[in-house]
């Protein structure tokens, strides 16, 4: 009676929070459940994860995503409006650590063209990238979820950063999330904006939108944790020098500073 | 000396059946031979149809029988897969020769004959090498009888009477052949009516009477079986070399409309090759499938006579599943011209080198391998054009700065274990990029890049993108190139910003004679 369940004990000792042991069953779980095993969270709590995370590059995104850094064996979803704002150079630290590291780094379907030399100033090693185009010229195929599946299945590959395509069923993505728990290593997905209003499988979901020149505004859609209602924003490795990029944010801000107001005349003749 | 027979009793229907699909082997077959049943299978046999029967007879009674002609070649084809398959257990292979006698029911050869005895050591005793022997014939899917004895005619008799016979020595053999029928001795066919006459029934009987009566009777060829069958005489016998180049063909019993129908055909093939390669002990880098088609069945005469489909690996191997799935793969994506009937598997690259070694833990060298099938795998699929690596090019012209080539999977895995092989280096610093300035000196570039700059339109000498106004920020970069190539470029690059925020890089034409389109474009985004 006295005994915590079989599975704890079984735990190696490094992994286990402080004994609980002396103290009854039902106290641990009326004071401290969280202390059980070290995935559990309660929902105030920022979840824990059971493998290491791979750490974002910034520190106020560290902060506030489970773990400390992106997951590894899951899928981190982002949602973006357009592509080209930045969510390059966000994934950026993470990617080229995991190049030094000596692991490979894939790409499925990158929307554009990718430019060798802006990759190799981001710290990319341009020759170390595979990328899988499976899109024919007139219809996405279903071979882009396949090689997806495959790649994360074979578990030798360090990360995956997919681009899907729209109006991806929730089973398709669910099978995705399921092929990921074999892949040690951070899986990013992309996806519409209107994905939002649609559950998902992956347990970590991110809104990107750009917030001034070489910034990023990242909303935590959802996470193992309580959820974020505040927007962060982040500074991206830059493009402009710091002058310019002071002028671009003050030009954008007061775009963003006058807005409309309730009897505006807006004369149409000049418009034209 | 120990021989060990191998005898294929259903060697013609077994080679038959295995031209049908794989729903069809189950159904009653039956061999014809100048319009007489030679051969019928299990299931035939249960409605009544027997070798002997006319054609018309056998389809009265069982109407949904699957007739086909006896084909030796195709049977001499089936018994070299196991010929081959022997040969990775003893150089001394050799096959059971037909006598020639009139009246046999067998036309083809159907025992394989092994000279073990040197073997027996290293596959650990000759119990352990029958098993071993048995289990390698097994994805063949023929039936087997198996006999070993010292002499290579006693074997051979006794495979073809015992199912399994063990001989523990020549006194044990002579005592088994004792009691053997006469019609195994294939000069004792030509005259089983006398022997049968004389009540001669066994080989013992035969034994028993005085030698020079035998020969001046039936034949010196009979006297001479006897003694080769019971050790008094020696047998020597020639071994089978294997050929240096694979090339074997199997056809159809139905057309092949679909690659699904190819592909249970094509898996035998590959059954056949995988026996040549451990034969030799080597390893298959590339092999090519020919899919004949006959010239009825072609749309026009444009549509060749026949498609070959070759498949190149990565790496040399000869696993039954991984070639089994790469060709799967090929053929899911390949279109046939025109039905098919006919196929040959041919192959002549082929590597000796050790087997991979497969390791209980993960390490480098088995991460490399598995990253190598996985490559293989998706170009299989995809086509090798699809998996592409980057390379960066000395040209000033953004579009032509980078070049998608086809991956090369040995290099990509090869420059893997070369970074691995590196000191662990730690995880991303958190920087704070606030502040931080990009690198002087060196241009840059937007990660996402159009090839085609999209015209974008102007107003008040502006240039809009979707309707919205972009601020240039930064600028201009002159670039102008390529007078040598015709494709001369002269443009002048802006790092513009929507007013959202998002950067996005633009390019205006000068304004010269030579120019076609004057106005802005939008080269690239800051992803």
């Amino acid at each position: 009676m006295d005994l915590l369940p079989p599975a704890a004990t079984a735990l190696p000792a490094s992994r286990l929070p402080p004994p609980a042991r002396h103290q009854p069953l039902r106290q641990v779980l009326r004071e401290a459940p969280h202390t059980l095993h070290p995935t559990l969270w309660l929902g105030h709590q920022l979840g824990r994860q059971a493998d290491t995370t791979c750490a974002s590059g910034f520190a106020a995104l560290d902060a506030q995503l489970p773990g400390g850094g992106w997951p590894r064996r899951a899928l981190s979803e982002l949602l973006l409006r357009q592509s080209g704002i930045g969510e390059i150079r966000l994934l950026s630290p993470c990617l080229t650590a995991i190049q030094r590291s000596g692991r490979l780094v894939m790409l499925f379907d990158p929307p554009a063209t990718l430019s060798a030399w802006a990759l190799a100033q981001l710290g990319f090693e341009v020759e170390q990238l595979l990328i899988i185009n499976t899109r024919t010229k007139a219809l996405p195929s279903g071979d882009s979820l396949w090689a997806l599946e495959q790649a994360l299945k074979s578990g030798h590959v360090g990360a995956v950063l997919a681009w899907l395509p729209p109006r991806l069923r929730a089973e398709r993505l669910r099978r995705i999330q399921l092929a990921a728990h074999a892949h040690d290593g951070p899986a990013f997905v992309l996806r519409e904006m209107a994905a939002a209003e649609r559950p998902t499988a992956a347990p970590l979901r991110l809104a990107l939108r750009p917030a001034g020149a070489d910034a990023l505004g990242v909303r935590l859609l959802k996470r193992r944790g309580p959820p974020l209602e505040t927007a962060l924003r982040l500074a991206l490795p830059p493009v402009l020098s710091s002058p310019v990029r002071e002028h671009a944010r003050a030009s954008v801000d007061q775009r963003a500073a006058t807005p409309l107001h309730g009897a505006t005349f807006i004369n149409l003749a000049g418009l034209l | 000396m120990l021989w060990v027979a191998v005898h294929l009793p259903l060697l013609s229907l077994e080679s038959f059946a295995a031209t049908l699909p794989a729903a069809a082997a189950n159904q009653p077959l039956a061999l014809m031979d100048a319009h007489r049943i030679v051969n019928a299978n299990a299931a035939a046999q249960l409605l009544g149809v027997k070798p002997g029967l006319k054609r018309a007879t056998a389809l009265a009674l069982a109407p949904h029988l699957t007739l086909a002609q006896a084909d030796a070649r195709r049977d001499e084809e089936a018994l070299n897969a196991v010929v081959h398959t022997s040969l990775a257990f003893t150089p001394s292979v050799t096959i059971q020769p037909v006598n020639d006698a009139v009246g046999a029911e067998q036309t083809s050869p159907d025992t394989v004959l092994l000279e073990v005895q040197a073997s027996l050591r290293y596959f650990g005793g000759l119990q352990s090498l029958l098993l071993r022997l048995q289990r390698a014939l097994a994805p063949l899917g023929h039936r087997l009888h198996l006999a070993n004895a010292p002499t290579a005619l006693g074997a051979a008799l006794l495979a073809r009477v015992h199912r399994r016979f063990d001989a523990a020595d020549l006194a044990v053999t002579q005592r088994a052949l004792d009691a053997a029928p006469a019609w195994l001795l294939g000069s004792a066919r030509a005259h089983w009516e006398a022997l049968q006459g004389m009540g001669l029934r066994t080989l013992a009987d035969l034994r028993c009477l005085p030698r020079s009566g035998v020969a001046r009777r039936f034949s010196a060829a009979l006297l001479d079986e006897l003694d080769r069958a019971y050790g008094n005489a020696p047998d020597p016998r020639v071994s089978i070399v294997l050929p240096p180049v694979f090339d074997s063909r199997l056809e159809l019993f139905a057309r092949a409309d679909t690659t699904e129908q190819v592909l249970h055909g094509a898996g035998l093939l590959l059954d056949r090759l995988i026996a040549w390669l451990t034969a030799q002990h080597a390893f298959v880098r590339r092999f090519t499938l020919v899919m004949q088609h006959e010239p009825r069945w072609r749309r026009d005469a444009q549509t060749p006579g026949e498609t070959p489909l070759e498949l190149a690996l990565a790496e040399p191997s000869r696993e039954r599943a991984h070639l089994l799935g790469l060709l799967r793969e090929r053929l899911a994506r390949f279109e046939l011209p025109a039905p098919t009937l006919e196929l040959r598997l041919h192959a002549d690259d082929i590597a000796k080198r050790a087997p991979p070694n497969t390791e209980l833990f993960p390490t480098a060298r088995s991460e490399r391998e598995g990253l190598l099938r996985l490559i293989e795998r998706l170009q299989a699929r995809l086509g090798h054009e699809r998996v592409q690596c980057l390379a960066a090019v000395d040209d000033h012209r953004p579009e032509l700065a980078t070049v998608a080539r086809a991956a090369d999977a040995q290099a990509v895995c090869r420059a893997q274990a070369v970074a691995a092989s590196r000191p662990a280096q730690a995880g991303p610093a958190a920087v704070d990029y606030d502040n931080a300035e990009p690198a002087p000196g060196v241009k840059v570039r937007p990660v996402w890049l159009f090839n085609e700059g999209e015209p974008l339109q102007e107003r008040d000498a502006k240039p809009l993108l979707e309707g919205q106004p972009l601020d240039l920020l930064s600028g201009p970069e002159r670039i102008e190139s390529g007078w040598w190539d015709m494709r001369l470029v002269e443009r002048d690059y802006f790092i513009a910003q929507l007013p959202d925020g998002a950067l996005v890089w633009i390019y205006r034409t000068r304004q010269l004679a030579s120019n076609p389109r004057p106005g802005w474009f939008l080269q690239g985004r800051f992803g």
